[in-house]
């Protein structure tokens, strides 16, 4: 298991990057042709994210709309110097749809949060920039050659939604477990995700 | 602050009430979204005034939006386009109908702004944004294609008709006017969501003879019915309006009623209406709920069509 390394490099400014931002400052001007744009590019990873977490096609539908009307009306308040347009659209993509697992299973210690961002996504999306161009075939085959209960646990936490207790209720395992899981996880795909 | 408290000790003047191994403890959880929204706020809390760098949060953290490459690729049903257009569309209508009828002159739309990237940035929640998240894996990207410009559908043409019309009409407070043109737009955009499905019909309500009540409906195939309405005459006492199905030979039969309030707007949600073309909704003011039987002229129809031979 890696034990080092700090962050990883991050990746260079592609003419995507400078596209997507050229897109959002139209939209903050307005200009609807410019969020068609936007969805145009990302609609497929947008939805794809908003399917696999929801496991609802119109729950799904219902995502995507609120997080690209949520571009719609916050596009000034993105900052370049956090990440990509990509990555803060696809972050709206996934806090949007955890909520509405989360709302959906009628958690009880889990109040509305207007639009707060995903708990685990409030930190600099710096981190984020790493996986921008890492292959979905790479990535599947890391997560593939974790263990089955890390690979539960990551599943359980960033896709169903679940808090560390409730990934603990759920598959019978002590909470301390289920930590130790989930970090270890973590570690072995950054070993073999990293450059 | 990096001493572990003792088992019992309350928590005190420790950062977000957490000690650094406590929130070290918790990193993995945390970058994964997998705390309650209250140790959420803690260990940011902790974050945001510990003197350490908690390196280790970049290091899991790295890690978690590659999760997002691994997500099977799935096309949006191409109405999802139609109805964001339309609902952005009529957010932008009620945004300036709001701003015209302020004295005020409109804050001006801040600027994206140009913060440099910086490589290394102290891991903390004190100066993070509304929104930062992870990277899914890069996917091809046409500049030029994403640029074309398309016209919008009939579908957010209508949308965005009756979100003028409706604005336009409209002479509340500023206030109250912009909470019904969002409470519209919601009513709006659920229809557009139902009309957007496969197989679904639609059908613009519109008054037999000059002004009235207008509105769009949409009935998808396993016969749920949405039907959002403006411009109504607000109820009184037990009034009510009925909305009717119309089959060919066929009486009308009641499928949902609805009262109003001073913004005029209405919506109904039923079920167990034919996704048949041709079918007519038709929208009564009866006196009472429970009619079987119209007891007037409509003041408002419509035809359903389908939206499959129509969207572009």
């Amino acid at each position: 298991m890696s034990e080092s390394s700090g962050p990883l490099p991050l990746r260079v400014a592609t003419v995507a990057d400078d596209a997507d931002r050229a897109a959002l400052e139209r939209i903050a001007r307005d200009e609807l042709g410019a969020l068609d744009d936007l969805y145009e590019r990302y609609k497929t990873m947008a939805y794809s994210i908003a399917y696999r977490i929801t496991n609802d096609a119109a729950l799904a539908e219902d995502v995507v709309q609120e997080a690209f009307l949520g571009v719609w009306r916050n596009a000034s308040r993105y900052v370049e110097g956090r990440g990509s347009v990509k990555t803060w659209l696809l972050s709206i993509v996934h806090h949007r749809a955890i909520d509405a697992v989360r709302r959906r299973r009628a958690t009880v210690d889990l109040p509305e949060r207007d639009d707060a961002p995903p708990p685990a996504l409030r930190l600099p999306d710096l981190w984020g920039e790493v996986a921008a161009n890492l292959d979905a075939d790479e990535v599947r085959a890391a997560l593939a050659s974790l263990s089955d209960v890390q690979r539960e646990a990551l599943e359980l936490a960033y896709f169903g939604g679940l808090t560390q207790t409730e990934i603990a209720e759920r598959t019978g395992t002590p909470l301390g477990t289920v930590k130790s899981r989930m970090r270890l996880g973590l570690l072995a795909m950054r070993e073999m995700l990293s450059p | 602050m990096t001493d572990q408290r003792p088992p019992g000790d309350l928590p005190g003047g420790e950062p977000g009430g957490l000690t650094c191994d406590e929130v070290r403890d918790l990193a993995a959880s945390f970058v994964l979204g997998a705390l309650t929204d209250s140790e959420m706020d803690a260990v940011r809390e902790h974050l945001a005034d510990c003197p350490e760098t908690h390196d280790e949060f970049a290091e899991l953290g790295a890690v978690v939006p590659a999760l997002d490459a691994a997500v099977p690729l799935m096309e949006p049903p191409s109405g999802l386009r139609d109805r964001i257009l339309a609902v952005a569309a009529a957010d932008l209508d009620a945004r300036r109908q709001v701003d015209a009828s302020s004295a005020a002159p409109a804050p001006p739309v801040a600027a994206a702004r140009t913060v440099a990237p910086r490589a290394a940035e102290p891991v903390g929640p004190s100066d993070v944004e509304p929104v930062a998240g992870p990277t899914p894996a890069a996917e091809p990207i046409s500049i030029e294609s994403a640029r074309r410009r398309r016209p919008l559908t009939w579908l957010a043409g209508i949308a965005a008709v009756l979100a003028i019309v409706l604005l336009g009409a409209w002479n509340l407070s500023l206030q109250g006017q912009l909470n019904a043109a969002q409470t519209y737009q919601q009513q709006v955009a659920s229809v557009l969501s139902a009309a957007s499905q496969p197989g679904a019909l639609t059908a613009v309500l519109a008054p037999p003879s000059g002004q009235g009540p207008n509105g769009i409906a949409a009935v998808t195939s396993d016969g749920k019915m949405r039907i959002a309405m403006r411009d109504l005459a607000p109820t009184t006492g037990d009034e009510v309006y009925e909305a009717w199905m119309i089959l060919p030979n066929t009486p009308p039969a009641p499928v949902g009623g609805l009262t109003v309030g001073s913004d005029g707007s209405g919506f109904i949600e039923a079920g167990g209406v034919p996704a048949q073309p041709g079918l007519v909704l038709a929208l009564t003011r009866e006196p009472r709920p429970g009619m079987t039987a119209p007891s007037g002229d409509p003041v408002s129809v419509g035809t359903t069509t389908s939206t499959e031979n129509s969207t572009g």
